[in-house]
């Protein structure tokens, strides 16, 4: 079986809706040299470098990695780049995680970014869409996701409420995180009143637009001590998908995700996801879907994620806080987002989140996903 | 550490043509993914993962491996897109099946037919410096030519004779769509491409797909056949700035090949029976056989020379871009495994190679042995 | 393989579709004085530690991404260090005097006469070429062109935030056996066909060779009816960088009766608050065919509206 796998050390950018200081390539650099930092190394220490970002349409940059890796000095190194849309972050990591449990590395670096304010983002991601059939209709994914919640709705009598509920909760953890950009204090009622972009979507639901990169340091057992007293364990991680035209696709719940829940708990020893999680963090590009990753998870009996956010569980100070960092709704740079989520989750069960931390927290949950909701993942990370 | 042996287990490809017309990319897909089973006794619903190499500019499609899930069989599967040549998503396979993964399945394709194969080249150019004088692949490997045949007093007639040789094996190979294969004489007529390189003596755009099975020791042999182990694997990428490389050398082929021969515990390249690279030119193919330490720097005509060095043609006749890599994986695993007749040496060891990126930036090494 | 059966070849040409869109790209502070001082015809460079200098100036050494001390202004003059020639034009690397890298540029020159070692001089273009690298036109021969100096950038514009790009890609995609047919019956007989799922009557749309979800090969054609029911649908209120139709309306995903699986079209609306009720999960829709001739394509339906109850 595979080696053990920690991530030793993390870094991120300070998220910005614009960022016209730095080129793609120098805003990798500043995550890359602070997640080094804090695993108290520099480049030669490491073995492989992954990259990961969207779509090269969003910054029309086709392979970026051929250029970044001047940027970070890992010129001469296995380099390699992944790309999974919103999930593209995750997925590198994923790449990442192999490298070192199949013993093609001992030190992985895995950074993933996008610098969203250099194209047209909506447009970018409709060109996801069949050129012969349906891209002339779509408005990103957005009008996509607008659709299937609104079947959800219907279906399980969830409210527009529900879902301003998660936007509201993640828009006030934002306020506390050094590395959002979008920090409002926002109410239920002015998300209902915000306005209708795809309806039931509407303005307050939908994540900024944003410039971000991130970056972890994964290290095998064998060298993770010389980074970190307290490394966070990778206990499981997957990351699935399913054919985006299939008969009968309800969206009820997300298929891939429940896949890869299975396979990550089997290999974590995770029975009840509820009680053994400290702490989630979930990558939610529109804030309907945390209602769906709450079911799909098992942090609830599916049907039920209305209920549950309205208990108030996932509540920074609920008994299953979901997105104490703010999630997608305090910085939202698409590629990075899945590194980000490992980053928040790492620095809760190393118990160091600078702003955020969840007392005690020893066991996280990290969701991430992308496409038409169609690739979905998620990992167990605990000291 | 018990991490396991990888084996390939089977592949399949498409015929290489300069256009699939009468075919979209789903049904290349689709179809390498079926017929790769053959044989093996094992179905799709067998495999564990699916990693999968294109690219979205050369597809016209964002994320296009997300509408390519069904015709990829990757439905209710973990799946991973590398944009980059398939062996680096063999390289993800084989980590995945060390990790603990019993079976893999691999696929690359592309069709360079339905898109400008220059722009996909020049849009991986940074925008600022690079892009607006036009400098890209062509321009690349034109001075990459240029200084290599300056620099060890080669003549072009040198590579329009292995351009040639190259063309008549792809011929005989029987997989690669072409009229008759070029002579020496026709590869130095044909149009200038980069000077001194005319547009033969640059790996030709085509479409196809490869499909690659690899399992773990357990599976490989209940497979029945001795199987083809992935036994050492390496990759480097250089700086994006041409001119910061070395100046006829690639040393990323030699730094991918230090690491893949470090870990199948050769002491040379010279081992391999089989060897099959991926030269964006023909020039580009002589500096990959030196960076593989099969030449020393400016000898590489000898060793295009040897009779196992690209059996199949290599890439100059058939460059599925993206895919390339791949399917040399492939001819490679199949030479070894193909019985030979009586009395002749079976060959044991092959070495594999494939690259990316502006002039060769990036390479990808693969130890082969049976 | 790509077996599309009870079907005769169709010829079809290819299906053009090009993506197309504006863009600011961030040059970062090194690229972007460089291209700020292009107007006043200064070349910029970067210095770094140990005084290894190059141009044009970068934020992070190609060599092992140092970042540079300070940014420098170079000579214009230079030497060629490779060449070639790509569609008739020289393109040519060329390390400037004082620094230590070259760089790619275009040789205004014969590629008969070039030689590596040969001194060469910038030209700077005459008309107006903006913040780009080229307004210098090219490097030309110079046999006599003075060996210059590094010079400090006295004064260095401020560096460009961002500059406007534009990307077009075209493509001709290839029907293939399925779309071909699909296509061709919408052109020729108003029909949408699909081929039944690989263990189904209903049609998959659009149609393939093999079933997505069992990777097995899908059936017979069969003809869908311009009905259907809506599986999913929202209502577009925002407008985005190329939209084809005027907001709002409705993003509807349609099963079509006799098919599995979705098409998406559109809905026209008056407002949202009723469309909220009359456009839902399951609401009945007809297709509205456009007017003139059908040229084989999802737009020879205009839209979609609600069958009244």
């Amino acid at each position: 079986m595979g080696r053990e796998v920690g991530i030793v050390g993390v870094g991120q950018t300070h998220h910005a809706r614009r960022r016209t200081d730095v080129s793609q390539a120098g805003l990798v650099r500043e995550a890359v040299d602070r997640a080094l930092a804090d695993a108290k190394l520099s480049m030669e220490d490491i073995d492989t470098v992954v990259i990961a970002t969207g779509p090269v349409l969003f910054a029309a940059v086709n392979q970026p990695e051929k250029w970044v890796v001047d940027a970070i000095g890992a010129q001469g190194k296995s380099v390699v780049r992944l790309t999974s849309g919103g999930g593209a972050g995750f997925a590198g990591a994923l790449a990442g995680y192999y490298q070192v449990a199949g013993g093609y590395s001992d030190r992985t670096l895995v950074v993933a970014y996008d610098k969203l304010s250099e194209g047209q983002l909506q447009y970018s991601i409709s060109t996801l869409y069949d050129p012969f059939w349906g891209r002339e209709f779509a408005v990103g994914i957005m009008g996509f996701s607008a659709a299937y919640w609104r079947a959800r709705m219907d279906v399980l009598g969830h409210t527009e409420e529900a879902a301003a509920m998660v936007a509201a909760k993640n828009r006030n953890n934002a306020i506390k995180n050094p590395y959002a950009h979008q920090k409002k204090p926002v109410t239920v009622e002015d998300v209902l009143n915000s306005k209708p972009l795809c309806w039931p979507i509407k303005m307050l639901d939908v994540p900024p637009i944003s410039d971000g990169a991130a970056a972890i340091v994964l290290a095998s057992d064998k060298v993770a001590h010389h980074s970190n007293t307290r490394p966070a364990w990778i206990r499981g991680m997957a990351y699935c998908c399913e054919a985006d035209n299939a008969p009968e696709r309800s969206l009820m719940l997300s298929e891939p995700l429940a896949i890869a829940s299975k396979h990550v708990y089997r290999a974590a020893g995770i029975t009840n996801p509820r009680r053994q999680f400290d702490v989630v963090e979930v990558q939610e590009p529109y804030s309907c879907f945390e209602l769906n990753y709450y079911e799909s998870l098992g942090l609830c009996p599916p049907g039920q994620a209305a209920e549950l956010i309205a208990s108030g569980a996932t509540q920074v100070d609920g008994d299953i806080p979901v997105n104490p960092s703010g999630g997608c709704m305090g910085a939202n740079p698409i590629g990075a987002v899945g590194v980000i989520r490992l980053i928040e989750a790492a620095t809760q069960v190393m118990g160091r989140n600078e702003t955020h931390q969840i007392q005690g927290a020893k066991t996280a949950l990290v969701q991430s996903g992308g496409g038409w909701a169609n690739l979905r993942g998620c990992a167990v990370l605990s000291a | 550490m018990g991490l396991s042996q990888v084996a390939v287990l089977a592949s399949a490809q498409t015929e290489l043509r300069p256009a699939w017309r009468d075919a979209q990319h789903i049904d290349l897909i689709s179809s390498v993914v079926t017929n790769v089973f053959k044989g093996t006794g094992l179905t799709i619903d067998d495999v564990d993962f699916v990693i999968d190499s294109g690219s979205d500019v050369l597809d016209g499609r964002s994320i296009s491996n997300c509408g390519f899930l069904g015709a990829l069989g990757a439905h209710h599967k973990e799946e991973a897109r590398v944009e980059e040549d398939g062996l680096w998503g063999a390289l993800y396979g084989v980590n995945k099946i060390r990790a603990g993964a019993s079976i893999g399945l691999i696929v690359a394709y592309s069709k360079p037919s339905e898109s400008s194969v220059d722009l996909y080249w020049s849009s991986m150019v940074e925008p600022f410096y690079q892009r607006p004088v036009g400098f890209g692949q062509k321009a690349a490997l034109g001075i990459q030519a240029q200084r290599y045949l300056a620099a060890h007093g080669i003549k072009d007639e040198a590579l329009a004779e292995v351009v040639a040789r190259r063309w008549a094996a792809a011929a005989a190979g029987g997989k690669v769509a072409m009229g008759d294969a070029p002579d020496a004489r026709t590869v130095l007529a044909s149009e200038e491409a980069a000077a001194p390189l005319t547009d033969l003596m640059i790996a030709r755009p085509v479409d196809g797909a490869v499909a690659v099975l690899i399992g773990n020791a357990d599976v490989a042999r209940r497979a029945g056949r001795p199987p083809v182990l992935i036994t050492g694997m390496g990759t480097s990428m250089e700086t994006h700035s041409f001119a910061e490389r070395t100046a006829n050398r690639l040393d990323s082929v030699s730094n991918a090949t230090k690491m893949a021969l470090g870990k199948a515990g050769w002491a040379s390249a010279a081992a391999a029976d089989v060897v099959e690279t991926s030269g964006s030119s023909v020039v580009g193919e002589l500096l990959a056989l030196e960076g593989l330490g099969l030449a020393p720097a400016g000898k590489g005509l000898d060793a295009a020379q040897d009779a196992k060095v690209n059996r199949s043609g290599g890439a100059l006749p058939a460059d599925p871009i993206m895919a390339t890599g791949l399917v040399r994986l492939a001819e490679a695993a199949k030479q070894l495994s193909t019985p030979v007749a009586g009395g002749a040496k079976a060959p044991a060891k092959a070495i594999v190679h494939g690259t990316g990126g502006v002039a060769m930036q990036t390479n990808c090494v693969f130890t082969l042995e049976v | 393989m790509f077996y599309a059966p009870e079907t005769a070849p169709i010829d079809l040409p290819t299906f053009k579709s090009t993506i197309a869109m504006p863009y600011t790209l961030t040059p970062g502070r090194s690229a972007g004085t460089f291209l700020a001082e292009m107007p006043n015809r200064r070349i910029v460079g970067s210095r770094f530690a140990g005084g290894k200098v190059i141009a044009p100036a970068q934020d992070f050494s190609p060599v092992n991404g140092d970042e540079p001390e300070e940014l420098v202004q170079v000579p214009e003059n230079g030497e060629l260090t490779a060449f070639t020639r790509v569609d008739g034009v020289v393109i040519g690397l060329v390390r400037l005097d004082g620094c230590e890298n070259a760089f790619a540029h275009r040789i205004l020159a014969d590629l008969a006469d070039c030689k590596v070692g040969q001194r060469v001089a910038a030209q700077w273009a005459s008309e107006d070429a903006g913040t780009s690298i080229t307004a210098i036109e090219g490097f030309v021969l110079s046999p006599d062109a003075p060996v210059g100096e590094v010079k400090p950038l006295v004064g260095p514009a401020e560096p460009l935030g961002v500059i406007n790009y534009s990307m077009a890609l075209d493509y001709d995609h290839a029907y293939g056996p399925y779309y071909g047919r699909m296509f061709d019956e919408l052109k020729e007989n108003g029909v949408v066909m699909g081929v039944r799922g690989s263990n189904a009557d209903d049609a998959l749309l659009p149609p393939r060779e093999i079933d997505d979800i069992t990777h097995k090969r899908t059936g017979t054609w069969k003809a869908c009816a311009d009905t259907g029911t809506i599986r999913a649908c929202s209502l577009i209120n925002m407008e985005v960088y190329g939209q084809t139709r005027p907001v709002p309306y409705a993003y509807a995903e349609i099963v079509l009766d006799g098919a599995s699986t979705k098409m998406i079209h559109i809905i026209e609306i008056d407002d949202l608050e009723s469309a909220k009720q009359t456009i839902k999960p399951g609401t009945r829709v007809r297709a509205i065919w456009t007017k003139g001739e059908r040229k084989g394509a999802v737009s020879d339906i205009e839209r979609f509206e609600v069958i009244e109850a």
